[in-house]
Order: structure tokens, then C-alpha cells, then sequence
């Protein structure tokens, strides 16, 4: 299957930390992988070093055949990235706001349109998007920000802790969401999240990461099966006590 | 344009509703302002011709002597009073000031003694608007004068010999600026420079400050909400986010400084018209001489156009400089605390040659002091006006030189910096070394 995402030897040193340790994964055409891990793990490290946001101590990420080294502006032209916890600008409306994000994307006034519908239609945000962003609840906030970053088809869209802070049936909409866009247009997920039972619902493959090192990947039906547990938690559990780093 | 797009979202960032009411504040307060200046100054002008006299005396000689600065045009009002509680004589008679001729006046100028006159002015307060119509010097002086005839005429002098004791020696004010001179006193050219040098630095100053603030909000605010790496992970150059970002800055200060240039001239001259038409009224001086405007032109102390355009352009690299600098700051706040907080040196940079240059010339200062104040970019700004007044153009085209390098380097480290990773690991560390280690470390693990 076509490759979207190849992390090859991704490392990231700062001044006395190593956040990201030689991790290394790919993700496929319409695959959703997510990285998980307790806070302070390097899932945003890595997740900003593919997004373009920092730049790799040693090694690389190709995205859709460039490299985020040689051709940064190519990479951020087939990607998009929500942020954790992101805000939007709260002087806007919602609709002027994918307006905005859609004039990042392309010039084309027909497409910015096109864009625009197919985000109203995701985030059924309806006449709301009228409204000003500052008088919107959380699950509305992170719900147009979904929008927005699928929009443009991208891709890679990459979604940090996309329902962070979100009451259940917020987020159980936003994951289906995701599972429908990956399935039926093919579009690829990078996720990350430390919620390692919505993960588990969400994620065609999982990726275990602590303090930098990327231990262990595969689904997680693999991964039960090969440590023995009932859940990813478990399977998180034995992984890191295997590479005794705790 | 992509960059059309970033620009009119920098700017319907900028432009709330709550900016809207603050032009219109900035303009009925200067409005207000100049309102209450030209008011009172008119009001003032009106009542030191107006002389409340209390005649205890009344003489022929002191009915004559009023009598006189009524023909010299002076509004009189006479009253009685009696005793020597001046609170209570100006409450009742319900004025601000008054010249109460004592009893004894005229025979004690028959007899050859000095004679006493009394005056009594009211102070409200200090300002020194309020206390223009207190001043009965005038009426005194005129008394005075009156009286210094009557007795030059009981000695049988001539008039030109009263003109002559009167003013012995006629001064000829000459100014001289580098080898030019004119026939002026080099107070006339104080007090009108001073009042045009006024406005500039207040100008800019605004300008510094409000652009800074409203930059450093920008990005700061981006930070917090994350908005910024939304924006960074766009396929959009991290030069057209900056300079979009600039340029919003840079209309919302320009705008800024056309409502506070428009309000404050209005205040001025509201003042200095009223104050202006006085001294023609009372007109004297100003015909001896030269008029004020055509002393300066002589002297070379006008601008012309080109030095209002070089002027211009020194603004404009303040403000790029400012613009640039507020990048910098504005990338390191990590909270809304700190937004605060960083704009101080700004501040600073502002303030110190803003003060000094009220109160002195920044190239009379001791040489190490100038060198330091002039390392502050915005000095340049702050005495431009008076560098090209005074011919010191080396020093101007110095400053300008100075401060395009220094924008040029601001905005390489800006850009310098929206290009790296530390425009989302830099943060404030105000001496909590451990503290800000342990957070840094933490957010640098995930």
C-alpha cells in the first residue's frame, strides 16, 4: 500500500533532554495510526517535528514524497495539524474563520468555497457558524477546528489529543468523524492521545512511546495478543516494564 | 493573494469595537481639551481688563486717576469696602481680585511721602491657567504710571524726559543661530518652537508604545491560543505571517497617530490662537521687532519640505524598528502575565529619550551619557526635528543610518526566529532558572 508518512530515525535533542530517541514508523494511504503514551512522553515533540513546527535533530519524515528537511512548504501543503487543546481567533465567526484557513490552502475562490461546504457539512455546526468563535463551548471550538484541518483534504491530517477535554458524546462524535473520513475518501490519521482506550476504538494501528522511545507498534489486536492483555492500557503496562524504563 | 488573506485577518483582529470607542475618546477628550483651553484663556483675557477698585480715599486725584483707565479702556467696577478682612471684601463684592486706594492716598503724594495702594487676588489654584485673571499688576502698574506723570508734572517735566526715566535703555534682542542672526529675543523663538517641537515627540511616543502593545498582544495571543502553530503548519511563508502581521500593526499605529496628530493640533491651537490674538491686542513688542515666523526663516530655523520628508522617514524606520522588536518580545510571553511584562524595555526605550528630550538637548550632554542615549534607537526620532532646525545634519543622517541597520538586524533575528524552533520553546526566564528548567524540560519530554 502507498505510503503517506515514513518517520525515519527521528530524534530530537534539547539542551539537556532527548524528547524523541531514533523513532522510526510509517503510516499507509487511509491508514489511522495513533502514538500513545503518558504526558511528557515525546508524542508532540514528534508530532511537531513532522508537522513542520521543529526541526529534526537527526533524522527524517517524509510526507507524501518530501521531505520535511529539503521541502518543508511541500510537506505543509499536504498536511494538516491540530494542535492540543488549540484555541481559533475569537473575534471571528466560524464560517469566516475556514474562510481564512481556506485562503492558506489556495487562491481559487470556487475551491475556497468547496472547502467551506464540506466543512459545514462535517461539523454540523449549522447557523452557529454565523456566530462569533469567542461564544462557542469547547466541544464546538474543537469540532469546527476538526473541520477545518480535513477541509482541505489533506494527506496526513495530524490531531493532537483530538478530544482532550471533551464530554463523551462530543467525543464519540469526533471520532466517528474520523473513522469515516479515513474509510470511505482514504484520508490518513496521525493521532495522538494518552486516552489509550479511545485508541483503541479509534486506531487501525497504535504506536507505544515513553520518555522518547518508540517501543513497540502494530495493531492493537497484535499487540493484545503478543503481551497477553486485555487492553492497551495492560499492553502499555508490560511494554514499558519489559524495556524496564520506568 | 494568500498574503491579502493574512492582512485582512491581522487586521479584523486589530479593528474591534472596542479600538473604535477609543478614537472616538482619544478625539472628544482633544476636543474637550482644546475646548476648555480656548475657553479659559478667553475668559481670562476678558477679566484682567475687568479691575474691581475700591476708592477709601476718594480724592479729585483718585476720581481723576480711575477716571483715566477708563479712557485707556479698562472696565471699572467701584465699590466701598471698609477693614482689612480681604477674604470677606472679595466674597462679598463676589470678585477674584481687587486695588483698594487706602485713605491718605492723594496727601500723601501732596506731602511727598509714599503713598500705599493695596491689591488682593484670589488663588484658586496652581495651575497656570487658572490664575492668568488674578493678576492686578496691571492695574497697579497703571496706577503707577499715572502717578509717576502727575508728580513729573508737579517737578515740570517734559514728556520725553517722563518717556526717557520711564525706559532708560531701549534692548535690541538679537538672536544668533551657527552665522546667521536676526533682530529677535531668543525667548519669542522658545516659546514657538516649543510648542511645535511638542507634538512630535508626543507623536511618537504614542506611536512606540501603542504599536508595541498592540504587536506583542498579536503574536502573544496567537501563542497562548496555539493558533500560531496552526499557522505555522500551513502552507503559507513564515514571511508573509510576519509581514502581514507588520503592516496591520503598522496602518493601526498610523491611524492612531493621524487621531492623536489631528486632536492634539486642534488643542494646541485652540490655546495658542487665543493666546496669540492676546499678544497682538496688547501689541508692542512683536512690532518693534521682527515678526517671529520671518525672524526664524532668517535664521534657518524653518523646515522645508524635504526635511518633513526626512523626517517622515525617520518615523517610518521607528516604527519598523518597533514593529520588528515587538516580534521578538511578543514570540517569548507564554501566558498573559508575561505579555505584560515584556513590553517594558520597549518602554524604556521610549521613555528615556522622550524625558530627556523635554528638558534638555541630548548633543549638549556629557559624551559618554550621549553616546548611551543615542545607542537607544528611538532618540534619533526624538531630536530630528531639532537636528535639522539647527543644521546638525551629520548627526540626523547618522541616526537614520543607524536606524535602518538596526531594523535590519530586528528583522533578520525576527524572521530568524519565526523560522526556528524557538519561536515555540522560548520563554521568559526572569530568574527562576530552576523553575523555568523543570517546566522547560517537561514540555520539551512530550
Amino acid at each position: 500500500m502507498e505510503k503517506v508518512l515514513e518517520v525515519k530515525g527521528l530524534s530530537k535533542q534539547y539542551s539537556k533532554v532527548l524528547a524523541a530517541d531514533n523513532v522510526s514508523f510509517d503510516i499507509s494511504a487511509g491508514e489511522i495510526f495513533a502514538l500513545i503514551g503518558p504526558n511528557g512522553a515525546g508524542k508532540t515533540t514528534t508530532i511537531r517535528m513532522i508537522s513542520t513546527l521543529l526541526k529534526p535533530t537527526s533524522g527524517d519524515v517524509i510526507v507524501a514524497g518530501h521531505s520535511i528537511k529539503s521541502a518543508p512548504e511541500k510537506v505543509r501543503g499536504s498536511i494538516t495539524y491540530l494542535p492540543d487543546e488549540a484555541g481559533a481567533y475569537k473575534n471571528m465567526t466560524g464560517e469566516k474563520y475556514l474562510r481564512f484557513m481556506a485562503g492558506l490552502f489556495t487562491v481559487d475562490p470556487r475551491a475556497i468555497d468547496q472547502m467551506v461546504a464540506r466543512a459545514k457539512e462535517i461539523n454540523g455546526l449549522g447557523d452557529r457558524l454565523g456566530d462569533k468563535i469567542g461564544s462557542y463551548s469547547r466541544g464546538m471550538i474543537r469540532k469546527l477546528l476538526l473541520s477545518r484541518a480535513v477541509m482541505t483534504k489533506p494527506r496526513l491530517a495530524i490531531l493532537d489529543e483530538p478530544t482532550s477535554g471533551l464530554d463523551v458524546l462530543n467525543a464519540i462524535e469526533i471520532r466517528r468523524t474520523i473513522k469515516k473520513l479515513a474509510a470511505e475518501e482514504g484520508m490518513s490519521f496521525l493521532l495522538s492521545s494518552h486516552n489509550m482506550l479511545e485508541i483503541e476504538f479509534v486506531s487501525d494501528r497504535v504506536g507505544i512511546i515513553a520518555k522518547g522511545h518508540l517501543m513497540v507498534t502494530g495493531t492493537t489486536a497484535e499487540l493484545k495478543e503478543r503481551y497477553n492483555a486485555a487492553n492497551l492500557e495492560e499492553v502499555f503496562e508490560r511494554v514499558v516494564n519489559d524495556h524496564e524504563i520506568h | 493573494m494568500k498574503f491579502i488573506n493574512l492582512l485582512k485577518k491581522e487586521l479584523s483582529e486589530l479593528i474591534t469595537a472596542q479600538m473604535i470607542v477609543s478614537f472616538v475618546a482619544i478625539m472628544a477628550m482633544f476636543m474637550i481639551l482644546g475646548n476648555v483651553m480656548s475657553t479659559t484663556i478667553e475668559e481670562a483675557t476678558k477679566q484682567e481688563y475687568t479691575i474691581a477698585i475700591s476708592d477709601r480715599d476718594e480724592t479729585e486725584f483718585t476720581q481723576s486717576l480711575i477716571k483715566q483707565m477708563e479712557d485707556n479702556g479698562a472696565k471699572i467696577t467701584k465699590f466701598s469696602s471698609e477693614g482689612d478682612d480681604y477674604a470677606a471684601i472679595l466674597k462679598s463684592n463676589n470678585s477674584e481680585n481687587l486695588v483698594i486706594i487706602p485713605e491718605g492716598f492723594t496727601s500723601d503724594i501732596e506731602n511727598g511721602t509714599q503713598p500705599k495702594l493695596v491689591t488682593v487676588s484670589r488663588m484658586a489654584s496652581t495651575a497656570m491657567l487658572s490664575n492668568l485673571s488674578n493678576d492686578t499688576a496691571g492695574a497697579a502698574g497703571f496706577i503707577e504710571n499715572c502717578i509717576s506723570s502727575t508728580i513729573a508734572a508737579q517737578l515740570g517735566l517734559s514728556e520725553e524726559d517722563i518717556a526717557l526715566m520711564e525706559d532708560p535703555v531701549a534692548v535690541v534682542d538679537n538672536t544668533v543661530v551657527d552665522d546667521k542672526s536676526a533682530q529677535i529675543s531668543s525667548d519669542s523663538i522658545m516659546q514657538r518652537v516649543m510648542i511645535q517641537n511638542e507634538i512630535l515627540p508626543i507623536i511618537v511616543f504614542v506611536l512606540i508604545m501603542l504599536t508595541s502593545q498592540t504587536l506583542i498582544s498579536a503574536i502573544s495571543n496567537e501563542k497562548i491560543d496555539k493558533t500560531l502553530e496552526t499557522l505555522l503548519s500551513a502552507p503559507v511563508s513564515r514571511l508573509s505571517i510576519i509581514s502581514s502581521k507588520m503592516l496591520a500593526a503598522a496602518i493601526i499605529a498610523l491611524l492612531n497617530a493621524a487621531v492623536f496628530m489631528i486632536g492634539f493640533s486642534t488643542t494646541i491651537s485652540g490655546a495658542t490662537d487665543k493666546v496669540t490674538e492676546q499678544v497682538a491686542a496688547e501689541g508692542n513688542v512683536i512690532s518693534q521687532y521682527m515678526t517671529v515666523e520671518s525672524a526664524m526663516a532668517k535664521l534657518g530655523l524653518t523646515l522645508s519640505i524635504s526635511d518633513y520628508i526626512l523626517v517622515g522617514l525617520q518615523l517610518f524606520f521607528t516604527i519598523m524598528i518597533c514593529l520588528s522588536l515587538s516580534i521578538i518580545l511578543g514570540s517569548l510571553v507564554n501566558d498573559t502575565k508575561s505579555s505584560q511584562t515584556v513590553i517594558m524595555p520597549l518602554m524604556m526605550m521610549a521613555m528615556i529619550p522622550y524625558f530627556i528630550s523635554m528638558f534638555a538637548d541630548v548633543n549638549s550632554l556629557p559624551t559618554v551619557v550621549k553616546m548611551l542615549v543615542y545607542v537607544i534607537p528611538f532618540t534619533h526620532t526624538f531630536s530630528a526635528m531639532s537636528n535639522l532646525m539647527f543644521g546638525h545634519t551629520t548627526i540626523f543622517f547618522a541616526g537614520l543610518a543607524y536606524q535602518i541597520v538596526f531594523f535590519a538586524v530586528c528583522l533578520f533575528l525576527a524572521l530568524r526566529l519565526f523560522n526556528s524552533d524557538k519561536i515555540l520553546t522560548i520563554s521568559l526566564n526572569f530568574g527562576q532558572k530552576s523553575k523555568y528548567k523543570k517546566k522547560h524540560s517537561t514540555s520539551a519530554e512530550e
